[in-house]
């Protein structure tokens, strides 16, 4: 029973655990002159 | 400039190619990184920016004056500069879509030597919506 109920509790969370995008800087990049 | 750069909160590594003048910032996983502070530090080492370019991932909200921003979170958001592309994105102002676009957030203006203002703050010219 425990064991039913322990698989149940974790397919849910693999239900709702749904990888998501951050928000954030993820790469930036310059170009520069006089770079000796 | 790589030590001036890697100084810098919200860096997690630079890479510099001197053949083609590009430098690469990653920033860290977790950290909040300041476009501007990059471009001040770069000038403040003896090098002039031309281009800085960004990819960033965020929401698209309407600031205060009604201009559409890219916010990549709470306290950091961009003004779009309108383009054919940021026409698309107003559909998705206030929705909780998370999009990636990368976009130009500097350029020297053609045919001056003046100094960027970091304090200014910079514009999003979208070039791509990589993901939504």
């Amino acid at each position: 029973m425990n064991r039913k109920y322990l698989a149940l509790l974790l397919l849910a969370g693999c239900v709702f655990v749904v990888p998501r995008l951050e928000a954030q800087i993820r790469h930036i990049e310059m170009r520069v002159e006089g770079m000796t | 400039m790589k030590q001036h750069l890697q100084r810098q909160s919200g860096v997690a590594n630079v890479d510099v190619s001197l053949i083609d003048g590009k430098v690469e910032v990653t920033p860290k996983e977790d950290g909040r990184i300041e476009p501007g502070q990059l471009l001040k530090a770069t000038y403040d080492s003896g090098v002039s920016v031309a281009e800085l370019d960004m990819t960033a991932t965020g929401k698209i909200v309407k600031d205060t004056s009604g201009n559409l921003s890219l916010q990549v979170n709470p306290n950091q958001s961009f003004v779009i500069s309108p383009n054919e592309l940021s026409k698309g994105l107003e559909r998705l102002v206030d929705s909780a879509t998370v999009i990636t676009v990368r976009g130009q957030l500097y350029k020297k203006p053609a045919g001056k030597q003046k100094k960027a203002d970091a304090s200014a703050p910079l514009r999003l010219l979208i070039l791509e919506v990589k993901k939504e």
